[in-house]
């Protein structure tokens, strides 16, 4: 088919040409010749709901849970789940402060800082440590990307050096914070 | 779809054991079946041996399938025959994005050291700390949308989602507002919670 289309087009161009130089192309080349008979059958809805109810019933096959287990792509995961749990507090948060008025809960800084003081220290650690982990992770895997926007450290051996190296700064930094 | 009832295995197989149907649970192998029927071997080779000595399971399969997620739901573009469309080639698509959301990052970095070494913060700087963390967090929220719900795939729902964040976003923004006019602000606050 591939042929039979650059012939035609270099039959166009050679008919483009002037009149002079003008080839006369025999018939058959410029038709598509079929030496077995066709029949264009549409698809209809019913064929089309019959393979996709095929493909849901196929099987999946395993992706994350064979791949080879590697700095590389759980740090970059690990970025996405820190990133939308730290986000997605600030958006409760947010969300709940606007709705607190309206169904009398109290979440002002105060009350929850009083809240806070009353629980004991090591729930207090506990919880500040879960809460600074994140924090310090996603923001100095942030500065790695950030590194990689200017094309800095892109070898694979540098990615996984650099890995490590964030997730010790980060987990010190929390130990830091929390403690 | 004549594919279902076609034997999806080796031809030396088909000819010794023909069967309409091959389906994966099948409990005996069929090469080993098909050894027996066929003609014997002078001398047992040790692949023959480690496969009769073996349990019998279906072959061609050495974990169960436990798929970690269904398959989403399933949407043809066409026909059957059609190929997938490849979109249009752009160099330049979506550059401004690209250039905003480093920016955004790129300017998160002092703001978020800043309360660290300065103690406290100004207001003014509270609030846009409070800002760039709003609008950062909406790019990554509309990267996860692009990322699990392809419009191709899904549409209704990607679209419902975009315009759900951004309802959300910008409700947490006047939420943030609040919180800035009425309480301590945003470091301030994380401050005295931290070290109460």
């Amino acid at each position: 088919m591939l042929a039979q289309r650059a012939f035609q087009t270099t039959l166009r161009r050679v008919a483009a040409q002037p009149l002079s130089r003008a080839v006369v192309p025999a018939a058959s080349f410029s038709q598509q010749r079929r030496l077995a008979a066709t029949q264009n059958i549409p698809a209809t809805a019913t064929e089309n709901e019959l393979l996709v109810q095929q493909r849901l019933r196929r099987p999946v096959s395993p992706h994350i849970s064979i791949y080879k287990a590697q700095i590389t792509w759980y740090a970059s995961g690990l970025n996405r789940i820190t990133g939308v749990a730290l986000a997605g507090s600030f958006y409760l948060y947010g969300l709940a402060y606007l709705v607190a008025p309206l169904t009398g809960w109290h979440i002002e800084s105060m009350t929850l800082a009083t809240a806070f003081a009353a629980w004991p220290a090591f729930a207090k650690v506990g919880v500040k440590f879960l809460a600074a982990w994140p924090f310090t992770y996603h923001a100095v895997n942030g500065l790695r990307h950030l590194s990689w926007d200017f094309a800095v450290g892109m070898k694979n051996k540098t990615v996984i050096q650099t890995g490590w190296v964030m997730v010790g700064t980060s987990f010190l930094g929390a130990c830091y914070l929390a403690f | 779809m004549a594919s279902i009832a076609r034997p999806a295995v080796f031809r030396q197989v088909c000819t010794a054991a023909p069967s309409k149907r091959v389906f994966s649970t099948r409990t005996t192998p069929l090469i080993t079946s098909a050894f027996r029927t066929s003609k014997p071997l002078s001398r047992p080779t040790p692949s023959t041996i480690i496969r009769e000595t073996l349990p019998k399971v279906a072959s061609f399969h050495a974990t169960a399938s436990r798929p970690i997620l269904p398959p989403p739901p399933q949407r043809i573009q066409g026909t059957a025959n059609d190929p997938a469309p490849v979109p249009d080639p752009s160099a330049f698509h979506g550059a401004y994005h690209w250039t905003f959301e480093r920016i955004m990052a790129a300017g998160l970095v002092p703001l978020t050291v800043a309360p660290f070494a300065a103690g406290s913060l100004n207001p003014i700087t509270d609030g846009v700390l409070c800002a760039f963390i709003l609008v950062h967090s909406h790019i990554g929220f509309q990267s996860c949308i692009i990322d699990y719900f392809p419009s191709k795939r899904t549409p209704k729902t990607r679209k419902g989602l975009m315009w759900l964040l951004n309802a959300a976003t910008v409700l947490v923004g006047v939420g943030f507002y609040e919180f800035e006019t009425n309480d301590v602000g945003l470091t301030e606050a994380l401050k005295r919670i931290w070290h109460a």
